[in-house]
């Protein structure tokens, strides 16, 4: 693999061609929010959130866009604020009110995106809809679901399909009341509990299997 | 409906495609018109036949509204929720149908005869508010009007 530099926010960073834009800046330390990148998926560019500026102006996803020589790029800017913040925002708006409690609280990944855009907790409660909260699902004897806290990334259906080949998990349903579950596959899953372990955020819950027995 | 009914009729609707993802929605569209819903073993046999998982068919079927995984009644009960029809009093129509055949949206009646359903906007605006009745439209309603459509249809039909 040969070496290129790119700009990133001003800076000159080392690349390996062929590494998308996402994967050079976050290895050179430089953070650009993402949700529904996960290292070994095929990229989908489902969530929106990585977003950065071409010299030219043009936003871009850049979790799918592969680097190429002397390519400038701003990470933050006023037009990637006004696209990814209100992504963010009607994200947390159907998103679990609390993060107390939540098994995933303090490596979730909405958490790290909500504190780099610094968003507003208080602006988001005004737009969130009357409590209406959904039931957990059981998957099956390893691990649960809770549709209040799906972001819909997409990851663990990825993940399945990666590893078995075919995905076992699909999405049911569609707009905000969209989840992903099994329908009839669950017998079929081999509980390699894979997705659990990616599912960025609490999502997925591992049952403890020693209580369960 | 009979389970035999079913899977024969499933068969010949199978057998006038051809295989390939891309006819999935076709399927379901004749498997839909011809039982009025999509009856489990049919989703089976279509993930049998075009050889795609069951959990892709019912991802598929749960996202349109046109699809239904439970049986529907013989009158199937649409009432607009569209702009132009909310604000010209579809909510209040929708509750005295609700009164009127003791269903609540979304239901079906235990003896398969009406289903009460909401959609977005059938598209008929001018002649809002608007409900059908399988496929027959009925526009410009009141609740009295509303009321008096099914208090009517269900004396008809004990006539009948």
């Amino acid at each position: 693999m040969s070496k290129l530099t790119i700009n990133i926010d001003g800076k000159e960073v080392q690349a390996k061609s062929g590494d998308t834009i996402l994967e050079t800046a976050l290895a050179a330390g430089k953070y650009i929010p993402h949700l529904c990148y996960c290292p070994g998926l095929k990229p989908e560019a489902l969530c929106r959130l990585c977003l950065v500026e071409m010299a030219d102006g043009e936003l871009i996803t850049s979790c799918r866009v592969p680097v190429v020589r002397g390519m400038v790029i701003k990470t933050k800017s006023p037009a990637i604020d006004r696209a990814v913040r209100p992504t963010v925002e009607l994200l947390i708006k159907y998103h679990h009110e609390r993060c107390a409690g939540c098994p995933a609280s303090g490596h979730c990944e909405l958490q790290t995106v909500m504190s780099h855009l610094k968003i507003d907790r208080k602006r988001v409660r005004r737009l969130r809809p009357p409590p209406a909260k959904r039931p957990i699902d059981v998957m099956n004897r390893c691990f649960d679901y809770d549709p209040n806290r799906c972001i819909l990334c997409g990851i663990c259906i990825r993940t399945c399909e990666a590893i078995h080949g075919e995905s076992l998990l699909y999405y049911i349903g569609r707009g905000h009341e969209t989840k992903v579950a099994f329908y009839g596959d669950e017998k079929k899953c081999e509980t390699c509990l894979k997705c659990v372990e990616r599912c960025p955020v609490g999502t997925l819950l591992a049952k403890n299997l020693i209580e369960a027995k | 409906m009979d389970a035999n009914l079913i899977e024969t009729g499933t068969k010949e609707i199978l057998s006038t495609h051809g295989k390939g993802h891309n006819k999935l929605v076709p399927i379901l569209l004749d498997i839909q018109e011809s039982f009025g819903y999509l009856p489990e073993n049919s989703v089976r046999q279509v993930s049998d036949f075009l050889n795609v998982r069951i959990g892709q068919v019912y991802s598929v079927a749960s996202f349109y509204k046109r699809f239904q995984l439970t049986p529907i009644g013989k009158r199937r009960v649409t009432v607009c929720r569209g702009t132009a029809c909310h604000i010209r009093g579809a909510p209040q129509i929708v509750t005295e149908i609700e009164n009127t055949i003791h269903l609540k949206e979304g239901e079906t009646s235990a003896d398969l005869e009406y289903t009460l359903e909401t959609v977005a906007c059938i598209g008929c605006c001018a002649l809002a508010p608007v409900i059908t009745v399988n496929k027959a439209v009925y526009g410009a309603m009141t609740p009295r009007t509303a009321k008096e459509l099914f208090n009517d249809s269900s004396r008809g039909d004990k006539n009948a």
